[in-house]
């Protein structure tokens, strides 16, 4: 029994490991701390398979649990180097050498995106999954009204941060 | 705003660059030990419950034989007694609360839950800081009125002492200093520890509470 439970919760995340990878691509910056995340959240989605009943998507179910770890449970470790400034700075003096290609903007939308709070990232990761402000709110647990209106402000934030 | 929608077209694009890890890379994770904060609070909750129940083991007999010769057994069984209920009490809260996080529900409602299983072991350490130093106190008190009997037993227990009522001031002093040190270092502890490990769920919840104002 436990052995078909592995290999069914191995085989859905397995086909899903891209959620996993989103998320931690938002929530860390290095390679290292990337891969630590990815655990952590295997495990919190192990831990919690048993009681998974399929009521929801498999993929929806990783969507909290992912956003949960990421969030709340995750410490993160102190040997993490942060490389985001450096990574932003050198963009954006390549970027004033080169015309304002969309390439570059995505990149500058990433960087931005990146410097957001943690509750902020979660909004936006959501948006960018395409999922309506009803399962926002569910997965915050805030209101649907309340995720609206902070999705707007996110968007405000985002262009002080790309136009200082 | 054009440029989110941009990106919303860009990110699925980018699903391709992922690492993409096999079976194997997987299954083996499930046996990695978890290093989620929950699991931290947890064990140090789990010690501090430890310690606290661990110190009242640690009290000299002497000092429990000067207590029945100040003839106050009674009233500190009773103290006991009471102690150990609220005790309980504590205990079965924490165990409730712990048993409560579920990292399937939503993130408010989860960080809400931790904050909750950390806040019941804070006021049991609080109340024991409280009674620990009401004893401190208490038991301070009694040595003072009662020094003649406190004297007379380090007598029998050690002979003479030279000067009485010098003895009795540093004995307070050594009591005080003590006492002091030991509540400075609980704090610093707490402050030092919970501060690492909440700090960042503390934010987030604040985030979340905005949101709703």
């Amino acid at each position: 029994m436990s052995k078909e439970l592995e290999h069914s919760f191995v085989t859905q995340l397995q086909a899903n490991q891209n959620i996993v990878h989103k998320i931690c691509r938002l929530y860390t910056n290095s390679t290292d701390a990337h891969n630590d995340l990815f655990q952590e959240i295997t495990i919190q989605l192990w831990k919690a398979f048993p009681k998974f009943r399929g009521e929801s998507k498999f993929s929806t179910w990783m969507y909290r649990v992912g956003l949960n770890t990421a969030i709340t449970l995750y410490r993160k470790s102190k040997r993490t180097i942060d490389t985001q400034d450096f990574e932003a700075v050198s963009f954006r003096i390549s970027a004033e050498d080169y015309d304002n290609t969309i390439e570059e903007q995505l990149e500058l939308m990433y960087d931005a995106v990146k410097q957001l709070n943690d509750i902020d990232k979660a909004l936006v990761f959501l948006y960018l999954e395409d999922k309506n402000y009803k399962e926002i709110a569910e997965t915050l647990g805030i209101s649907e009204v309340n995720s609206r209106v902070k999705m707007n402000r996110i968007k405000e934030k985002l262009r002080t941060i790309l136009n200082p | 705003m054009d440029e989110l929608e941009l990106l919303k077209k860009d990110w699925k694009t980018r699903e391709q660059k992922n690492p993409q890890l096999s079976y194997d890379d997987i299954y083996s994770m499930l046996f990695k030990k978890s290093t989620s904060i929950v699991k931290w609070i947890f064990i140090i909750s789990i010690g501090e419950l430890l310690f606290w129940s661990g110190l009242s083991l640690l009290t000299p007999k002497s000092s429990y034989e000067i207590l029945d010769k100040f003839g106050v057994t009674q009233i500190l069984w009773g103290i006991n007694i009471i102690h150990y209920i609220v005790f309980i009490g504590f205990i079965f809260l924490f165990y409730k609360n712990y048993s409560g996080i579920k990292v399937t529900d939503s993130t408010k409602q989860l960080i809400n839950n931790i904050i909750n299983t950390r806040k019941t072991v804070r006021y049991f350490v609080i109340y024991n800081v409280v009674v620990f130093v009401l004893t401190l106190i208490f038991i301070n008190i009694l040595y003072y009125l009662k020094s003649d009997v406190l004297i007379d037993y380090i007598k029998e227990q050690n002979g003479s002492i030279y000067n009485p009522s010098t003895f009795l001031n540093y004995f307070f002093i050594i009591q005080i200093v003590i006492g002091v040190l030991m509540l400075g270092l609980l704090l610093l502890f707490y402050r030092v520890v919970y501060g690492i490990l909440l700090q960042r769920l503390k934010n987030n919840h604040k985030e979340l509470e905005k949101i709703e104002i």
